[in-house]
């Protein structure tokens, strides 16, 4: 390709403004979230100004600390993962490498689960966990989540099972390894990266939901992404410590996405080309 | 003893054995997650269905009981539910068709910057990370709040005055969209991104011994090479539009009025702020049943060519 000057200033001017699109109104809140409330209502706005970290002891420690519901995040998020891996992993392996009548439909399902909006789902689970007392419980709220986590992951982990060569396991299998020695042993390590992916992806999903939290959850069980509406009343906003809150309560998944920034692209195109994935 | 471990059972008896412990393996493994997955999505579904039969007010409870299909005739004189179905489309059609356009737009773009595509995928990944509530609340405070937000600080510098673009029904309509458009185009531009930078090269060194034009590379190589991987995207990316919701209920709550609420809102709105649950559930079902119709029809698109 012939390569001008002019061309390839324009080319990165263009990629400077989509860059500038998507990365400032997160980096103003940033910004925003160190701000003085005085600072933040200035007009026009001010670029120098003196930092504080009122907002953040306010958002942590003051009279509308937002540490119980990152804790709510937490055990949410974990004990999802956990169960989804858990139960995903070797559905996947079945679904992927195994022979057994039913295969074909027992694939659809796990599809059609995953196509089911989630406003079907809340009122059920709203109106059974009513009824028993399962509103505002850890278990009803990680029950829901399965609800969206295992197809998706069942579906990831296919994609990464089916990308591993037959070879192995025939030998180990021939090998009189046994079936479970065989998976454990000889499979499994080579779909760590997948597990790895899947495992980023569904924490990412349960930490950032929010319609089953803001249903489900009440008092105890109250996510991190229910809580920013503590800073936003009719009367007024709170923006310099609802941008703080924010940072904090995105500061799990803005840092995963950094590091794990390769994996996600990867999981994302593995799940759009081969059909998985939802979000 | 030469068996394939993956073809279907042969003739004799070792491979029948085997491929029937096979089949037993495969069931104790896939058996506790298709369980699970039967208890937290369909039997819910069932219970929404019978839900949906019933009138279930939460605010009256003792006008409760059987109304057959009543919740369901009552949405053909209801001209909110006509209203967010028509919102529904017009909010998936274009937040579809901006995301697929730009997304693969700039992936094009981008792939003739030699470096530095590494920033840019980090800048992508932002948005895509941040729980859609959060956007929503981002938008509604530090980008679209009158005087204060960064979109009105810009027409207002421009000359082009403050406007209410969360307050007035267009507008906020527009905002909406904008701000799902916001959020998700840079998964589309990933995926484009990989796809097209997977393309054979050789066929494009052909076309140009050929002497194709740019545009007609463009039509009658990359898009056909990339079709599989835009109609994915269009189809995960219906998906989500059909099911949108925290963004929405954090930058306008459906409002004002119901100028912003998608057939998804209006449920909710129906079934956890008007507490009539029987006729939300009707409308979760209408909502299930457009889902899965959408995604059927895409999935034979898919298959069709």
């Amino acid at each position: 390709m012939k390569r001008h000057p002019v061309r390839h200033a324009l080319l990165w001017l263009m990629a400077g403004l989509l860059l500038a699109v998507w990365a400032f109104p997160v980096l103003w809140a940033l910004l925003t979230s160190f701000k003085s409330e005085r600072d933040v209502l200035a007009y026009p706005p001010v670029w120098r100004f003196a930092p504080t970290l009122d907002n953040y002891r306010e958002v942590l420690f003051g009279g509308s600390s937002i540490l119980p519901n990152l804790w709510s995040s937490l055990v949410v998020s974990f004990s999802t993962t956990l169960l989804t891996m858990l139960f995903a992993v070797p559905a996947a392996y079945a679904l992927a490498r195994l022979n057994y009548p039913g295969k074909r439909a027992s694939g659809f399902y796990v599809l059609a689960t995953q196509m089911l909006p989630p406003m079907g789902l809340i009122i059920p689970y709203y109106l059974v966990l009513q009824k028993i007392g399962g509103l505002d419980s850890y278990s009803g709220l990680t029950a829901i989540y399965l609800s969206f986590s295992l197809p998706f992951a069942i579906w990831l982990m296919v994609s990464y099972f089916e990308d591993i060569p037959f070879e192995m396991e025939e030998a180990a299998l021939l090998d009189r390894a046994g079936r479970m020695r065989t998976l454990w042993y000889i499979i499994l390590p080579q779909v760590r990266g997948g597990i790895a992916v899947t495992t980023i992806f569904v924490f990412l999903n349960a930490w950032n939901e929010f319609l089953f939290a803001v249903v489900l959850g009440g008092n105890k069980v109250r996510p991190v992404t229910v809580a920013m509406f503590n800073f936003i009343s009719v009367e007024q906003t709170q923006w310099a410590r609802l941008a703080a809150g924010a940072m904090l309560a995105m500061a799990p998944v803005i840092l995963i996405g950094l590091f794990a920034q390769r994996h996600i692209v990867k999981g994302l195109t593995v799940g759009a080309v081969k059909g998985g994935g939802r979000r | 003893m030469a068996i394939s471990m993956t073809a279907p059972a042969a003739t004799g008896a070792g491979p029948v054995t085997l491929a029937r412990q096979e089949q037993r393996f495969a069931v104790a493994l896939l058996a506790p997650a298709l369980l699970l997955l039967l208890l937290t999505t369909t039997i819910p579904l069932v219970y929404l269905a019978w839900n949906s039969l019933q009138r279930i007010d939460l605010g009256m409870p003792w006008l409760s009981g059987f109304a057959g299909l009543g919740n369901y005739a009552k949405m053909g004189s209801d001209p909110r539910f006509w209203s967010s179905l028509w919102l529904t489309a017009v909010y998936t059609a274009s937040t579809v068709a901006l995301q697929v356009v730009i997304g693969l737009s700039l992936a094009l773009l981008v792939l003739q910057i030699p470096k530095g595509q590494g920033v840019l995928r980090i800048a992508a990944i932002l948005p895509i990370v941040l729980a859609p509530v959060v956007v929503g609340l981002f938008w509604r405070t530090l980008v679209l709040a009158p005087d204060f937000g960064l979109v009105d600080l810009v027409t207002r510098s421009a000359g082009l005055a403050s406007h209410n673009w969360l307050g007035d029904p267009q507008l906020a309509l527009i905002s909406v969209i904008a701000i799902h458009t916001w959020q998700w185009t840079p998964f589309a531009f990933l995926v484009m991104l990989a796809t097209l930078a997977t393309l054979p090269p050789d066929v494009y060194e052909a076309a140009r011994l050929d002497r194709a034009r740019p545009w007609q590379r463009f039509v009658y190589i990359t898009l056909p090479l990339i079709r599989p991987a835009i109609v994915m995207v269009v189809i995960m990316r219906t998906m989500t539009a059909l099911s949108a919701f925290a963004a929405i209920f954090a930058a306008t709550g459906g409002g004002p009025g119901s100028s912003t609420e998608i057939l998804n809102l209006y449920a909710y709105r129906t079934s956890f702020s008007e507490l009539n649950v029987g006729y939300g559930a009707s409308l979760a079902m209408v909502l299930m049943g457009i889902t899965l119709a959408v995604s059927w029809l895409m999935f034979r698109l898919r298959k069709a060519r």
